[in-house]
């Protein structure tokens, strides 16, 4: 019983150096993320506007493929899912439907907005 | 004495979360490369226990990365967890390729250190009180 209560609160303390060392490496890579966010909505900006260059899709991808990568690991689950549904529609190629992917990018604009509210301390995190 | 794990990924934010999840939840000695190329010349230097490699990045890919370290004689030994997105992984095809199993992104930092010792077989569950990782065998 005792080892159970010990246990039990090494886990806690564990978790809460985790947590700690999370929100560390979120504040310091979330202008990074905002940055993929902007690729990302130039690139739609660009495909409103005619055919973008391959290094630019390359870069959108990469972008989509990133945020989708990093968001989940910090608690960021919605914005993680958002982030790959863009991934998967970039790596569509030509059939990609532009109002989707707009409305996608606006989606994560605000998710990752919400992530800003809190100085630093994401509402959204469900770790 | 803790294992040591050799985290390769091109993007920071996955290298120092899996780094601080596999030290603290772990217990395990946790050194980093940024990118495919980096990670084998580590690998052979510092001959990890084990190896997290990222599947998707510039240059020098994690495809191509898994093939260097499965043909080399000092790192083929190594086992080798791919990390990739759902969208890209393809289990079957990478375990024939050599790695040891596939970790997928995102992953949730508390559970990383329990999900290596899965793959690899390794004593998940610790001696000691609270020790969730597989180090301290």
């Amino acid at each position: 019983m005792q080892a159970e209560r010990i246990q039990a609160t090494v886990a806690a303390q564990k978790s809460d150096e985790v947590r700690s060392a999370l929100e560390k490496v979120w504040l310091s890579s979330r202008p990074e993320a905002l940055g993929r966010l902007v690729t990302l909505r130039r690139f739609t900006d660009s495909l409103r506007s005619g055919t973008p260059d391959q290094d630019s899709w390359e870069r959108a991808l990469s972008a989509a493929h990133r945020l989708s990568g990093s968001l989940g690991m910090f608690g960021f689950s919605e914005a993680s899912v958002c982030a790959a549904e863009i991934e998967a529609l970039l790596a569509g190629g030509s059939t990609l439907d532009v109002a989707t992917l707009a409305r996608l990018v606006e989606r994560m604009r605000g998710l990752l907005e919400r992530t800003q509210a809190s100085s630093g301390k994401p509402e959204q995190r469900d770790l | 004495m803790a294992k040591t794990v050799l985290v390769i990924d091109d993007d920071r934010d996955i290298r120092e979360v899996a780094k601080a999840s596999l030290e603290l939840v772990g217990g395990f000695t946790v050194i980093v490369a940024e990118s495919g190329r980096r990670g084998v010349a580590v690998a052979q230097e510092a001959r990890p226990d084990a190896i997290i490699l990222d599947l998707m990045m510039p240059d020098f890919d994690g495809h191509q990365a898994l093939a260097q370290l499965k043909d080399g004689p000092d790192t083929a030994h190594i086992p080798v967890i791919m990390l990739t997105a759902k969208v890209q992984a393809n289990k079957l095809e990478l375990v024939g390729k050599g790695a040891a199993g596939v970790l997928v992104k995102p992953f949730d930092p508390m559970q990383l250190s329990n999900q290596v010792c899965e793959i690899l077989g390794w004593n998940a569950g610790g001696k000691d009180p609270g020790h969730s990782g597989c180090a301290k065998e």
